[in-house]
């Protein structure tokens, strides 16, 4: 459950102006001037129909992306001129996809060091800290299989695990139970709250799911590349997924 | 899990293609170990018989050919006037065709003069004196031509008795055939010619001395150069020659490696967008993927250059004891020629990952996870 409800006061996470993005030399507008706050230890969920720039604006907020116009701030922190953005991608983000997008050369133990091969830990750490992980998300057991060797619902576990290999304090998560069975889809959800809860992280969630939104402390609803309307919610519950 | 593990798997994913680029690597590079073990070894092979007969300075005129243009004889009283000069002897010498050996050298040399000292009869006997009709053969002339004692070869028109097979000391001597000058200037219509003249010096005649003397036997014989024994090598133009040939063919054998190479890794980066955009989207920086590509590329060249030299070594050695070679040189294969071809191969395999990493690294991470 999303327990963790930040007042005004907290401080901003990430913090969008009139952001747009455009593709085909702007012959495509994904994003036409979004305004966004998102603040510590929010669970913010983004809703909409398909093709309304939502992945497009997670894009954005995990530097994947740079956006044609606007402003778009990580803790004060311009995003599109952060000298280092792997160091942001690597340290204060984790980007959880729809598609798991797990390397599949590398067993389950590999794909969760990748990241951390930017965090200086040693060759022990490395395995310890994914040990660490890959059991926190139940798949100790499954160190040595490759991802084909996985169900949807695993992958997915293994993909949050990557995720959080550096530690980070956001979690920017792609319609992460898109590609899941409903049994799965809740498993998964259940991860991401525990870890919105437990780890205090803050929790950006893109899905077209209006179950799944409602969980959130903040649903923020965006149709043909703006910000339509905000929903709060002060009890939030996964009680109210359906 | 290291990064080195990262690199192997990246290299490991193709397997077939991974193989092949490498057979072409190694093919490179075992040409270049052949070739330029061929042109080393015979620099090496002269250099090792000049040493064994103990020759100082060589007077030749060397312009045009593999072998010097030759002069008359009487140049060698002139030069054996000179204040530095202890002993002389003069030569002809022809690379010829002899009978089956497709090139073998001959060695017309002066009667009494020094260049036979060093040579040991091992069977049969020496030639009787500078008018005999006859021959010794070096060892592995004797080899080659299938001949022994008793036997005749045929030079030119003329047919001459094997008296003895000797052993020179190096290679190029143990390859000659070797009989008096009289009879070499008879048989090949050279009358009162020779090519060489071999000089030994006074002991103790320092740099200065030996630039003074070659001065002075340029007055003697203007069309022809002494040269010190240690520079015969790199003064000969059909050592350059040689030298020339096997380097460019070495290059051409380089440049289809890195092609190769190029290409391989082109593929890789382009077939591997979507895992690239993976690595840059969880964090690796930019510097990181390049370094994967080159690393990777680096190793395809080291693993095709350790097989490269073990297929060059082997070809060498096969070569070694073909009629062709066998007996005219003794193949390098020096730990240099060797450390040199791997390094090769691992700057083949670096310049041909440059353009591939780069490439890599300017990927976007939104498009290239999307591919």
């Amino acid at each position: 459950m999303a327990e963790n409800v930040p007042s005004a006061s907290t401080p901003t996470v990430y913090e969008a102006r009139g952001l747009k993005k455009e593709f085909d030399g702007g012959k495509v507008a994904a994003l036409r001037g979004v305004d966004l706050d998102v603040r510590e230890g929010e669970f913010v969920a983004i809703t909409g129909p398909s093709g309304c720039g939502k992945s497009t604006l997670l894009q954005l907020l995990g530097s994947l992306a740079l956006p044609s116009e606007g402003t778009l701030n990580f803790r004060g922190r311009s995003i599109p001129d952060m000298p280092d953005p792997a160091h942001y991608r690597s340290h204060d983000i984790g980007f959880v996809f729809q598609a798991f997008h797990l390397l599949p050369t590398f067993t389950v133990l590999e794909n969760v060091q990748i990241p951390m091969f930017e965090g200086g830990l040693t060759k022990a750490q490395r395995k310890d800290r994914a040990v660490e992980l890959l059991e926190s998300v139940g798949l100790g057991h499954r160190l040595t299989h490759f991802p084909s060797e996985l169900s949807g619902g695993e992958r997915q576990r293994v993909a949050i695990a990557r995720g959080l290999a550096n530690g980070p304090s956001v979690v920017l998560a792609d319609e992460p139970t898109g590609n899941l069975d409903s049994a799965n889809a809740e498993q998964i959800l259940e991860l991401l709250l525990k870890l919105h809860r437990d780890r205090k992280v803050t929790l950006v969630l893109v899905t077209h799911d209006l179950g799944i939104a409602g969980l959130a402390t903040r649903t923020i609803r965006m149709k043909d590349g703006r910000v339509v309307s905000e929903t709060s919610s002060s009890t939030p519950s996964l009680a109210n997924h359906p | 899990m290291t990064f080195f593990t990262i690199v192997t798997r990246g290299l490991m994913r193709r397997p077939v293609r991974t193989g092949l680029t490498l057979a072409g690597i190694s093919i490179g590079i075992a040409a270049v170990v052949a070739l330029v073990g061929m042109a080393w070894g015979y620099e090496k092979s002269i250099g090792k018989q000049l040493d064994v007969i103990g020759i100082d300075m060589i007077v030749s005129n060397m312009t045009g050919g593999i072998m010097p243009k030759t002069f008359d004889a009487s140049v060698e009283d002139k030069i054996a006037q000179l204040p530095k000069i202890k002993e002389t002897t003069s030569l002809l010498m022809q690379l010829i065709s002899v009978e089956d050996a497709p090139m073998i050298m001959v060695s017309g040399r002066k009667w009494g003069g020094f260049t036979w000292h060093q040579l040991k009869v091992v069977e049969g006997r020496m030639i009787k004196d500078e008018h005999e009709p006859a021959v010794v053969l070096g060892r592995l002339a004797a080899e080659v031509l299938k001949k022994k004692v008793g036997d005749t070869v045929q030079l030119d028109s003329d047919e001459l008795n094997v008296v003895g097979i000797v052993d020179g000391g190096s290679v190029v001597e143990n390859g000659a055939i070797i009989l008096s000058l009289a009879v070499m200037q008879k048989v090949t219509l050279n009358e009162g010619k020779v090519n060489f003249i071999d000089i030994r010096l006074q002991p103790g005649t320092d740099k200065d001395a030996v630039t003074e003397t070659a001065a002075e036997i340029k007055k003697i014989f203007p069309e022809g150069r002494a040269v010190k024994a240690s520079e015969v090598v790199g003064t000969s133009q059909g050592f350059r020659v040689a030298r020339a040939m096997s380097w460019s063919t070495s290059i051409l054998a380089i440049t289809v490696g890195i092609l190769g190479v190029m290409n391989t890794m082109l593929m890789t980066v382009f077939e591997r967008t979507h895992e690239i955009g993976i690595l840059l989207a969880v964090g690796w920086r930019r510097q990181r993927v390049m370094l994967m590509v080159l690393c990777e590329s680096a190793l395809l060249g080291l693993l095709g250059g350790i097989l490269g030299v073990i297929l060059g070594a082997a070809g060498l050695m096969i070569m070694e004891t073909t009629p062709a070679i066998k007996g005219l040189l003794e193949p390098d294969l020096s730990p240099r020629l060797l450390i040199i071809s791997v390094i090769i191969a691992v700057v083949v395999g670096l310049i041909s990952g440059l353009y591939p990493a780069w490439r890599s690294s300017r990927l976007s991470p939104a498009v290239a996870i999307q591919s």
